[in-house]
């Protein structure tokens, strides 16, 4: 099974699109147990580059939460910013 | 001694008064409040002879305080018949707090109709002059011969063919850095009262004046050095950040990623062409066409942050400035158009009739629901938007924006509150958003703040161990918004001192060098109460109640995909938002 991963931004060079005006979109295999921060990183996106703007599925979420095949994740660079974040409840563990 | 000058457009007279000592304090929305409260019967016909129009700029606007460039503009709102403040970003607010002058009210109706006046302010004084020569033109083809005849370095205000008409979704439009038409405190309708007291103009040049006087340069510059800090720190506001780079379109991925981004008519939450019609879109669409096309562009002199544009046409000419998430939004996503061409032409419109983009984007929608053209179809959009230019009957009923436009064509689903209609985030997605909208005495609105209820915090999702501190001031938000509108600072300072309170409490301190007080950021929550509290109890008399403070019944359900939810937040959570 895998997730469908959606990129933006200096992100899009991990996908074979890279049109920042269309979807930069990547499939992804997942595995038992896997989160969101494992994707990241076996997409080889460094962790410094993503910032804190995430959507598993549409919702705002923490890097520790789970995912799972057919998911959808949205992964933002730290350089476009939900600006106001404080509407958005963060989904799954702690705060990092 | 700063002034109010006082013009009446009935006697067509000006006169110029020491400002009262219980305003000594006030600017922005603070003073428009108060001396719309003081001076307007709340029940006056918004149209009528009783209604004012006052501008006042920010506390610490036309110093060289960073971002600070903003004007307020506050009267009885004829769209939602409740008391409104629109506030722009202009070298036109610095031009008028530089002169000396701490507020401009316009009163009265005149005696003979279809004469229109211009207001040119100057360090010899103030004086009404006729205006008729510009009647029933483009701002962009008025623009040009306005600073042709007044020099190239004064500020302009005006009102377009929409004010003149009176049609409850005109604007008040003032210069920017260029001169454009272009920066608009826009909604509400203001510019249909300015239209009905016959003032089409307001030119005021600041030649030779002695500036803003600051009492205390070191504290001022203290504060200044501190806000300047935390602006050029956050991710969000400093150079190369979020803003300067992609602007506030760069919201459009993000919150169409999250499923709220308001899509058809608020039938759905995500958009199909978002990527098409994105920040990153606007920016790359520059690069590549070149030309007169950039981003980090800035809408006053003084600013850090730099969040406009210039967007071009296919052969690098300019086409429009600017291109904000908002207008982007409501001429594209919200009628759904994924093309930024076409977005752009309908923005060019609105700015030249002079009209509020979210209202005349929610307009189209509107009309594209009841049938009149195709979601999506672009030429047709540009045709009726062209209809309000003219003042046919139909432009005349578009251009009084969705609420009456969706009565006039039987459209059940009109997305407002209060009579003006929701900005770029769907209620249903982002519940806090939708508290926002129903509880502000603004209508629907974006930039009012947000109070947070703790129940509502913890609906539908674990709550996060928020940091207490972080809480408190989420908690005010509605009240922080209100103290920024006063000062002048642009709101968009809220995202880096929220995070970084030395940044709140510079603005603070840059305050007192300006005024001489010895204000604290408890000083913060003061002021901002003050100010929602002003609004409520001018909105109670003019006759708001409770039930006012609701989203519209078919939110509550009909299901939003993708998510598929509905507003379910009881309107007894919402009754307790502005609850003592």
């Amino acid at each position: 099974m895998s997730i469908e991963v959606h990129l933006y931004g200096k992100l899009r060079r991990f996908s074979d699109n890279q049109n920042p005006r269309r979807e930069s979109i990547v499939h992804f295999p997942v595995e038992e147990g896997d989160t969101i921060i494992d994707i990241i990183k076996r997409i080889g996106i460094p962790m410094n580059e993503v910032g804190r703007n995430v959507f598993l599925n549409g919702e705002y979420s923490q890097l520790s939460r789970s995912v799972r095949g057919g998911d959808r994740l949205g992964l933002f660079p730290d350089d476009m910013q939900l600006l106001y974040r404080w509407y958005f409840v963060k989904r799954g563990g702690r705060e990092q | 001694m700063k002034q109010i000058i006082r013009v009446d457009m009935t006697q067509l007279k000006v006169t110029a008064e020491d400002a009262p000592e219980k305003y000594k304090y006030m600017g922005g929305r603070w003073l428009t409040d108060s001396i719309i409260c003081d001076e307007v019967d709340p029940t006056c016909h918004p149209l009528g002879p009783y209604n004012k129009v006052v501008f006042a700029p920010g506390i610490v606007t036309g110093t060289d305080a960073p971002s600070s460039g903003r004007i307020s503009v506050g009267g009885k709102s004829p769209l939602t018949g409740g008391i409104k403040e629109a506030n722009a970003g202009t070298p036109f607010a610095q031009k008028l707090a530089r002169l000396g002058v701490k507020a401009i009210v316009i009163e009265g109706v005149p005696k003979e109709k279809d004469k229109y006046w211009l207001l040119k302010m100057d360090k010899g004084g103030t004086k009404l002059h006729k205006a008729d020569e510009w009647m029933g033109k483009g701002l962009y083809e008025v623009f040009p011969s306005l600073f042709d005849k007044f020099g190239k370095h004064v500020g302009a205000e005006a009102i377009g063919v929409a004010g003149e008409k009176l049609m409850t979704n005109a604007g008040i439009c003032f210069n920017d850095i260029d001169n454009r038409p272009s920066r608009y405190a826009g909604r509400g309708g203001l510019g249909a009262v300015l239209g009905s007291k016959g003032l089409k103009f307001i030119i005021v040049d600041d030649k030779s004046s002695k500036g803003v006087e600051i009492l205390d340069q070191n504290v001022f510059n203290k504060g200044t050095a501190k806000l300047a800090k935390a602006l050029r720190s956050h991710d969000i506001t400093k150079p190369g950040g979020a803003l300067n780079t992609y602007g506030t379109a760069v919201l459009v991925n993000i919150m169409n990623e999250a499923g709220g981004y308001p899509t058809r008519n608020f039938r759905e939450g995500r958009f199909e062409g978002a990527a098409a019609t994105s920040g990153e879109a606007i920016r790359n669409i520059c690069k590549e066409r070149g030309g007169a096309g950039m981003t980090g562009h800035t809408c006053h002199p003084g600013c850090i942050i730099q969040c406009s544009n210039v967007y071009p046409k296919p052969d690098g000419t300019e086409h429009v400035s600017c291109i904000e998430y908002e207008s982007d939004w409501a001429f594209g996503a919200n009628c759904g158009i994924d093309d930024l061409d076409v977005i752009a032409e309908l923005i060019w419109l609105s700015n030249d009739y002079g009209l509020d983009t979210i209202e005349a984007g929610g307009t189209i929608a509107v009309v594209m629901e009841a049938g009149l053209a195709e979601f999506g179809d672009g030429a047709r959009a540009i045709e009726l938007m062209k209809e309000i230019g003219k003042g046919t009957p139909l432009g005349q009923i578009l251009g009084c924006g969705a609420a009456t436009t969706g009565s006039v064509f039987g459209v059940v689903r009109v997305p407002g509150v209060k009579g003006q209609n929701m900005p770029a985030y769907e209620p249903r997605a982002v519940k806090g958003i939708g508290v926002t909208y129903a509880t502000s005495p603004m209508g629907a609105d974006h930039t009012a703040g947000y109070t947070i209820a703790p129940e509502i915090l913890g609906v539908g999702g674990e709550a996060d161990p928020f940091d207490t501190k972080k809480a408190e001031l989420a908690k005010n938000m509605q009240v922080e918004t209100a103290y920024i509108d006063s000062t002048g600072y642009c709101l968009f300072i809220i995202f880096a001192v929220l995070d970084y309170p030395e940044g709140l409490e510079g603005s603070v301190e840059s305050c007192n060098g300006v005024l001489g007080t010895n204000w604290t950021t408890d000083d913060v929550g003061r002021i901002g109460s003050e100010v929602i509290d002003l609004e409520r109890s001018f909105n109670k008399a003019a006759g708001f109640t409770k039930a006012h403070d609701r989203l519209p019944e078919f939110m509550k359900y009909e299901k939003l995909p993708p998510h598929n939810v509905v507003f379910d937040v009881p309107d007894e959570e919402l009754d307790k938002v502005h609850a003592k």
